[in-house]
C-alpha cells in the first residue's frame, strides 16, 4: 500500500516527464487545466501512462471529476486499493 | 497541362465577369442572379435534406443487414457519391462555382487529412473526394433516430468522450483507413486568429503514417459559423480546395511524450495552415496551386 506522499511523487515525476512540467508546479492544489495546461486530449496520455505503470483497467469515468493534481492522487490510490 | 488531371473541375467564371461582380459587391450591390440563387440555396437544402432521408430510410439501413466491414465499405461508398452528387447540383443550380487540386492524393493508407473550416460545407467536398473516408462527427448524430444508423453503418466516430474519440481516430488510422480532421474543431471565425484544438495533432503523432492537409478558401464567405442559411453573398462563392504538402513526421516520433510531440506538430500545423492561406489570399482561381510536391 502507498502513501499519499508516495503517490503524489510518482504522479509529479509523471507529469514532468509526460508534459515537460517544472516539478515544483505540480502542487496537490494544482488545477489540471487552468494551471498546468492539461486538457482533456491530454488526460487520454496520462490514462494510458497510469494504465501501463498500475496494471489497472483505467476508465475515463474514473477520471471524469478529476480537476486537480489532489484529485488525480487519490483516483490512483483508489484504482491501486481496490 | 500536366496537372489536368488532379484538377478535378475548374468552373470559375470570366475574370471580367467575377471583376464585374466584386465591384458590385464592393458598393453593396447584388449580382450573379443573386434572386435565382437565393431559390437555389433553399432548393439545395431542401435537395439535400430529402436525399438523407431517403438515404438513411432505405439504402443505408439495408446495408447493416451486411457484416460490419462490408456495410462500412459500402455505406460510406453510397455516401461519397450522394455527396458528389449534391455537389453536382449545387454548382449545377448555380449556387457555387468550386476547383480541388490534388485529389489524387487524398485517400491513401494511414493518412489523416486536415483541413480548415471556413464554412458548413466544406466536409462534403472533403468526404465527395476521399474514398473510404471515416470522420469525426457530432456525438448527437449516434443519438438521432434518423442519423444514427448513418453514422454507425458508415463506422464515423463520436466527438463525445475525448478518450473515445482519440482512440476511434487512432484505431482507423492504425487499420489503414483515412481520417478527415479539422482542427480548430469548429467553423473558422472570419477575421479571427487562427486556433487549433489539440486533438487532430494528437491523433497525428500518435497514429497517423500521412498527414496531408487541404487549404480551403471561400471567397465571398458564405455559411460560416455566424451566418444562417438565407443571408447568401452578394456574388456567387467560389471555393478554391488545394492538397497540401504531406507533413514531415519524424522529427515529432522522436519528442519525449506524445502530449510534448502534439503540442510541437500543433505549432507546425497553425504555422503551415497561417502561411498558406494568407498566400491563398493572393490566389487566382482556376490557376494551378503555386507550390507542388513532386
Amino acid at each position: 500500500m502507498q502513501t499519499y506522499d508516495e503517490i503524489l511523487a510518482r504522479i509529479r515525476a509523471t507529469l514532468v516527464e509526460l508534459f515537460e512540467l517544472p516539478a515544483q508546479s505540480v502542487r496537490p492544489e494544482a488545477r489540471l487545466l487552468e494551471d498546468l495546461e492539461i486538457d482533456s486530449i491530454d488526460v487520454v496520455d496520462l490514462m494510458e501512462h497510469v494504465r501501463r505503470h498500475t496494471g489497472r483497467k483505467v476508465t475515463a469515468t474514473d477520471f471524469r471529476s478529476v480537476r486537480t493534481v489532489d484529485d488525480l492522487v487519490n483516483v490512483v490510490q483508489r484504482l491501486l486499493s481496490s | 497541362m500536366s496537372c489536368g488531371k488532379d484538377l478535378i473541375r475548374i468552373v470559375v467564371a470570366e475574370p471580367e465577369i467575377i471583376a464585374r461582380a466584386a465591384a458590385a459587391e464592393a458598393k453593396g450591390l447584388r449580382s450573379d442572379a443573386f434572386y435565382w440563387r437565393f431559390v437555389a440555396t433553399a432548393l439545395s437544402f431542401a435537395v439535400f435534406g430529402c436525399s438523407a432521408l431517403l438515404l438513411s430510410l432505405t439504402v443505408l439501413p439495408l446495408l447493416r443487414l451486411l457484416p460490419r466491414e462490408r456495410c462500412q465499405r459500402y455505406s460510406r461508398i453510397v455516401l461519397q457519391r450522394g455527396m458528389r452528387a449534391f455537389i453536382g447540383v449545387m454548382y449545377g443550380l448555380g449556387t457555387l462555382t468550386y476547383e480541388f487540386q490534388g485529389t489524387q492524393r487524398l485517400g491513401r493508407a494511414g493518412q489523416l487529412i486536415v483541413a480548415n473550416h471556413p464554412s458548413l460545407i466544406d466536409v462534403i467536398f472533403l468526404i465527395a473526394f476521399t474514398p473510404q473516408a471515416d470522420c469525426i462527427v457530432k456525438q448527437a448524430m449516434f443519438r438521432n433516430l434518423l442519423t444514427r444508423s448513418v453514422v454507425r453503418g458508415a463506422g464515423y466516430i463520436g466527438n463525445g468522450q475525448a478518450v473515445d474519440m482519440i482512440e476511434g481516430a487512432a484505431a482507423t488510422l492504425r487499420s489503414g483507413q483515412c481520417l478527415i480532421m479539422f482542427p480548430e474543431g469548429t467553423r473558422t471565425r472570419p477575421g479571427q486568429p487562427l486556433t487549433l484544438h489539440r486533438g487532430a495533432a494528437n491523433v497525428a503523432v500518435r497514429a497517423a503514417s500521412i498527414v496531408t492537409p487541404v487549404y480551403i478558401r471561400c471567397v465571398p464567405t458564405t455559411l460560416t459559423k455566424s451566418e444562417p442559411w438565407y443571408r447568401i453573398p452578394l456574388r456567387r462563392p467560389h471555393f478554391s480546395l488545394q492538397v497540401g504538402e504531406d507533413f514531415e513526421l519524424g522529427a515529432f516520433h522522436d519528442m519525449a511524450s506524445i502530449p510534448v510531440a502534439s503540442r510541437a506538430f500543433n505549432e507546425c500545423l497553425r504555422a503551415r495552415f497561417e502561411g498558406e492561406l494568407q498566400r491563398l489570399n493572393g490566389y487566382t482561381p482556376g490557376q494551378p496551386a503555386v507550390a507542388r510536391p513532386a
